[in-house]
């Protein structure tokens, strides 16, 4: 490492891959896990507001979160998914976690009860607004946001309200008032498509 | 198996993280034994991983990147640990972490095996379809109870026309003196129902019908271990368990 992570932090792509920053973290290298938080910290905080919607609710998933990356990164296992992929599941695990031990119920949900056309993806289409770190992450979080937008809206919603709204697919249908089998149909329909909008983003990421 | 089609529905759900403890118990054991469903999952999975950037952009407080190196530093990694396949790994992580949110199935919901265990007892469970299917009719929905921590399988036979349940089990070992195994129909979000007891004989097989009450449409059955006579509720944690399809 040259210089002090932090000043590398707006480099768009940095030398390291996030596989070999894990892997210094496993030895015990907490540098490694501040360039972590570098490339990954804002998603994952957009993450944890979006569904635990409380600021300070927020923080403290994200520390939680990175908190056990750091105490379990020997067990990342790159043949399952990207880092990124493996912050985000952790973070959404404890923000849901947490959304429920206090009883609330997640943004998602909230947003879903009101405004039917309201669905997350809306404000990134508008956005542009926090900078993200680097350019790479911007084009991410611009493809997803798009191509969750262009789902028609009844496949969209049920994607939403599984991985912000932390129901299940049963509880879904309940929360639609629509059959179990329709929101199985959409479910898979909306994430075929997303496969095949996000395949360049996909190939990038890689496992 | 009758229904591949429709685990194959469930392969994005369970990518998603959308599927209930028991669904996603009995899902894993099938992926376990099924190659499409596999790459299903796998590129689910790898839409879901980038998901969090759909979330609209927040921007973290100055002070956090400090308070996460400030506690890490508090404690040393843990020294890596993966010896089972990365594919099983990742199931059987996968339905610990959703069945440590539920009440009732907890740790017990996973252990790797399960899936070449309902493989060995794949021919038996046939031959006893024949068997069973004679007493059946047209208007019968099924459920297959995978086991989440021992070698016993269920099937069940739910016929509507004749409020009956047809028990079919196999290689479950005789309820200890004073126990019996307790058959439970659960909807999601309700208290599970009782539908009876049961026990096998000294070769682990029992073949029983147990009357249902009319009104009934559980998403799920399950069967957990309970004193002689039965529990209101369960008081363990089911052994078995397994969704519903066609009733």
């Amino acid at each position: 490492m040259r210089n002090s992570s932090r000043e590398n932090k707006f480099e768009p792509v940095a030398s390291q891959s996030d596989g070999a920053l894990v892997q210094r973290m496993t030895a015990g290298d907490d540098r490694a896990l501040g360039e972590l938080y570098d490339r990954h910290g804002g998603t994952l905080y957009a993450l944890a507001v979006a569904i635990a919607q409380e600021r300070a609710d927020a923080e403290e998933i994200v520390a939680d979160a990175l908190g056990q990356a750091w105490r379990t990164a020997a067990q990342f296992d790159p043949g399952r998914g990207s880092v990124g992929a493996w912050l985000a599941t952790i973070t959404r695990t404890r923000a849901l976690d947490l959304v429920r031990a206090r009883g609330r119920r997640a943004r998602a949900l909230v947003r879903a009860a009101g405004e039917s056309s309201d669905g997350l993806a809306a404000p990134i289409a508008a956005a542009g607004e926090a900078p993200d770190r680097g350019i790479e992450r911007q084009e991410a979080r611009q493809l997803v946001g798009r191509s969750l937008a262009e789902l028609p809206e009844p496949q969209r919603r049920v994607i939403e309200l599984a991985y912000f709204g932390g129901l299940t697919q049963t509880e879904i249908a309940a929360e639609l008032q629509e059959p179990l089998g329709t929101v199985k149909t959409r479910m898979r329909a909306g994430m075929e498509k997303l496969r095949g909008s996000l395949a360049q983003l996909l190939l990038r990421e890689g496992p | 198996m009758t229904d591949h089609q429709g685990y194959r529905e469930l392969a994005a759900p369970f990518a998603l993280d959308a599927l209930s403890a028991a669904e996603r118990a009995a899902f894993a054991a099938h992926l376990a034994e099924c190659a499409t469903c596999r790459a299903d999952v796998q590129a689910f999975r790898e839409v879901a991983g980038v998901l969090a950037h759909a979330a609209p952009a927040a921007e973290p407080p100055a002070g956090l990147r400090d308070r996460v190196l400030r506690e890490a530093r508090r404690v040393r990694p843990l020294a890596g640990r993966r010896a089972i396949g990365p594919w099983l790994a990742a199931a059987a992580a996968l339905v610990l972490a959703v069945a440590a949110g539920y009440g009732y199935w907890r740790e017990r919901a996973a252990r790797d095996q399960l899936g070449s265990a309902l493989a060995a007892t794949r021919a038996r469970l046939d031959s006893a379809d024949q068997l069973v299917a004679a007493i059946l009719d047209s208007t019968v929905g099924t459920a297959d109870l995978a086991a989440t921590g021992k070698a016993p399988t269920m099937r069940l036979y739910w016929n509507r026309a004749r409020h009956v349940v047809v028990v079919a089990a196999f290689d479950l070992p005789p309820a200890p003196a004073g126990r019996t195994y307790q058959l439970w129909a659960i909807k999601k979000g309700q208290s599970p129902v009782s539908l009876g007891t049961f026990n096998t004989s000294g070769g682990g097989r029992a073949i029983v019908t147990l009357p249902v009450p009319t009104g009934l449409k559980p998403d799920l059955s399950a069967v957990t271990e309970e004193p002689s006579g039965g529990s209101p509720q369960p008081t363990q944690q089911p052994f078995l368990v397994g969704a519903w399809q066609g009733i």
